[in-house]
């Protein structure tokens, strides 16, 4: 993490940088006085400097900085998950959201704007109904987002060969700088154009795990979180079909979480596959017309496994 | 390597006369010293007025070099080593230290291979608060995959140390996130200078390295046109054991799958890799349930083959 990312002053970050201290990690090694001294300042201000720098380090960017695959056969909703991730990152901080802007990779061709407008209304109309229920007292709270705001802060991309892929991740970095308020990356979907017709498969290794070596720095650097939804496919073993992911093992070790959307009878179910810190669990959801939705179901319930 | 220039204040039979005179058969540093045929060199050296001087020069830079190399030991010394520095760190998992005869050993280089999902993260976070509370070490965990979770490390370092919170103990596991081969040699580097000059801090002693995962690291790199992926794979696993020796801590890298032959799953990173780990461990995690098998594939003292069971609780 860099120190002009820090919660300073711009004074206080001029001289940490023309001091030498580009890093947290120099700053972390220096003691008050060392950089009372090198900074020419008070060693109460180095010390409350330091404090900074240790409490940035220390937060739990955990949240915001996992890539995410979610796998699932086709059907299943994948691109409305997408679509209405896109939309609920908009929601602003005094209505529980993350008030950021969304940037959609579509390599499908699978992303409908009317389907991410209808999310959208629906989404403020719950927003504005939430709002009513909490604050009963005071006078209507207008939630200040209408639905064409929310299409305006999908930033989308179509990509339509694996060239173009590869170099707009590359890119990524360098957008993402120029718009801060991004805080979701969705590909929809990340194998697609690397199934057919590439030759050299140690070529499609390297290059895929290239990309999501790239994925999880952008979303380390700027705590975002990195959604990647990907297809299932039928693996051959000892004669019986099994469900894999595409693009096999070496894929799946790439990404830090993975979420399996599959099919639980009538009913669409998502199961968390691997996650550093969450157990393994299954929740029931539903694609309805205003979006994705816990289900009606009986099993309300998210079940342990 | 010094240009010979610096080593005059310190040697003064290197004085410009000499060093004109190496200057004249192509030899500004001591590096080309080395790579510079000697005899040919003193012969050259027997025409000139100064020759005396001159073979004594050379004979001082060869002593200068001498001293670069570490120094012989014998098998005494290196038992007396093993025994008071190279300390067995127990993993916290009663099956696993039995299974490895007490634990992860220092200076060796440990490798943790399994599909995906099978808890080598998990278990590499449950190894470094184990370390960090039981050996009262530090623990350096190098994460490319932002797989690191401060909450599940609290998790069990509640589990093992009773429900009281140590910030010191937290304060003990520094993660650092590396997401190229580049700059893991970068931090590896600095922590082999860091670490060197700080010497024996009584109880912030460093004592393992974790890196998870190092085949993320090298899979982007290896094969294609020119060898340096191998290469650069190579020097990081000797770069590895040499920290592990050097400093005396345990390392830690985790690996992936591959499809092999017949369908069955093999590990990453190829053949050259397979002898560098001094450790090899096979992880798997049985269906639809949170206990895991571990085994050893390979190991300098003890058999492969043999298995433990092991559960990480929720």
């Amino acid at each position: 993490m860099e120190v002009c990312r820090l919660p300073l002053s711009a004074t206080q970050r001029g001289k940490l940088i023309s001091a030498g201290y580009t890093s947290l990690s120099s700053l972390s090694s220096a003691s008050a006085s060392d950089l009372a001294r090198d900074l020419k300042i008070s060693d109460g201000e180095a010390l409350e400097i330091l404090n900074v720098a240790s409490r940035s380090s220390r937060s739990d960017n955990a949240e915001g900085s996992h890539a995410i695959i979610n796998g699932g056969v086709p059907g299943i909703g994948k691109t409305q998950l997408g679509i209405q991730l896109a939309v609920n990152v908009q929601i602003p901080p005094h209505c529980g959201g993350l008030g950021g802007r969304a940037i959609y990779i579509d390599t499908e061709g699978s992303f409908m704007v009317e389907r991410a407008l209808q999310v959208a209304e629906a989404c403020i109309e719950d927003m504005s109904e939430y709002s009513r229920f909490l604050r009963k007292d005071l006078q209507t709270f207008q939630v200040g987002l209408q639905s064409k705001d929310i299409l305006e802060n999908i930033y989308y991309f179509r990509v339509c060969s694996y060239t173009e892929q590869i170099a707009l991740v590359n890119y990524l970095d360098k957008f993402i700088t120029e718009h801060r308020d991004v805080k979701i990356v969705i590909i929809d979907s990340i194998t697609f154009h690397f199934r057919q017709d590439f030759d050299d498969l140690a070529l499609r290794t390297r290059v895929l795990s290239g990309m999501a070596l790239k994925l999880m720095k952008v979303a380390k650097n700027f705590s975002l979180a990195v959604v990647l939804l990907n297809q299932v496919t039928t693996k051959h073993t000892e004669g019986s079909f099994q469900l894999g992911l595409a693009l096999g093992d070496s894929w799946s070790h790439s990404c830090t979480n993975r979420v399996i959307l599959y099919w639980n009878g009538n009913e669409r179910c998502a199961y968390i596959d691997k996650s550093p810190s969450l157990r393994s669990a299954s929740a029931p959801y539903s694609v309805t017309s205003r979006g994705i939705r816990n289900s009606t179901s009986n099993y309300k319930r998210v079940k342990m496994m | 390597m010094a240009p010979l220039k610096s080593l005059e204040a310190q040697y003064g039979i290197l004085d410009s006369n000499f060093q004109s005179f190496c200057a004249s058969n192509g030899i500004f540093t001591v590096e080309d010293f080395l790579l510079h045929d000697l005899s040919v060199l003193a012969a050259f050296a027997e025409q000139e007025p100064t020759s005396e001087r001159l073979k004594e020069g050379i004979t001082q830079v060869l002593s200068i070099i001498d001293r670069q190399h570490q120094p012989w030991l014998n098998g005494l010394q290196l038992l007396e080593d093993a025994q008071q520095n190279k300390h067995v760190l127990s993993t916290g998992f009663k099956g696993i230290d039995k299974l490895l005869e007490g634990g992860l050993r220092e200076g060796q280089l440990t490798e943790l291979v399994g599909p995906s999902s099978s808890g080598k993260t998990q278990l590499c976070l449950r190894v470094a608060a184990n370390v960090a509370i039981q050996h009262k070490g530090r623990v350096i965990f190098l994460d490319t995959g932002n797989s690191f979770s401060p909450r599940r490390i609290e998790h069990f370092v509640r589990q093992i140390s009773g429900s009281v919170f140590n910030e010191k103990v937290m304060s003990n596991i520094l993660c650092h996130s590396t997401f190229d081969i580049f700059s893991m040699f970068d931090v590896l580097h600095q922590l082999e200078n860091s670490l060197k000059s700080q010497g024996h801090k009584g109880d912030c002693k460093a004592r393992t390295l974790i890196v998870d995962s190092i085949s993320s690291l090298i899979t982007p790199i290896l094969g294609g046109s020119g060898p340096q992926g191998h290469a650069l794979m190579t020097s990081a696993g000797f770069l590895l054991k040499k920290l592990a020796h050097e400093l005396n801590i345990a390392v830690l890298v985790t690996n992936h799958m591959v499809a092999g032959e017949g369908g069955n799953l093999k590990p990453a990173l190829g053949e050259s890799w397979k002898s560098i780990p001094h450790v090899r461990l096979l992880l798997s995690r049985d269906q639809g349930n949170k206990t895991c098998s571990i085994s050893i594939l390979k190991h300098p003292s003890l058999a492969s083959g043999e298995v433990a069971r092991f559960v990480i609780d929720d």
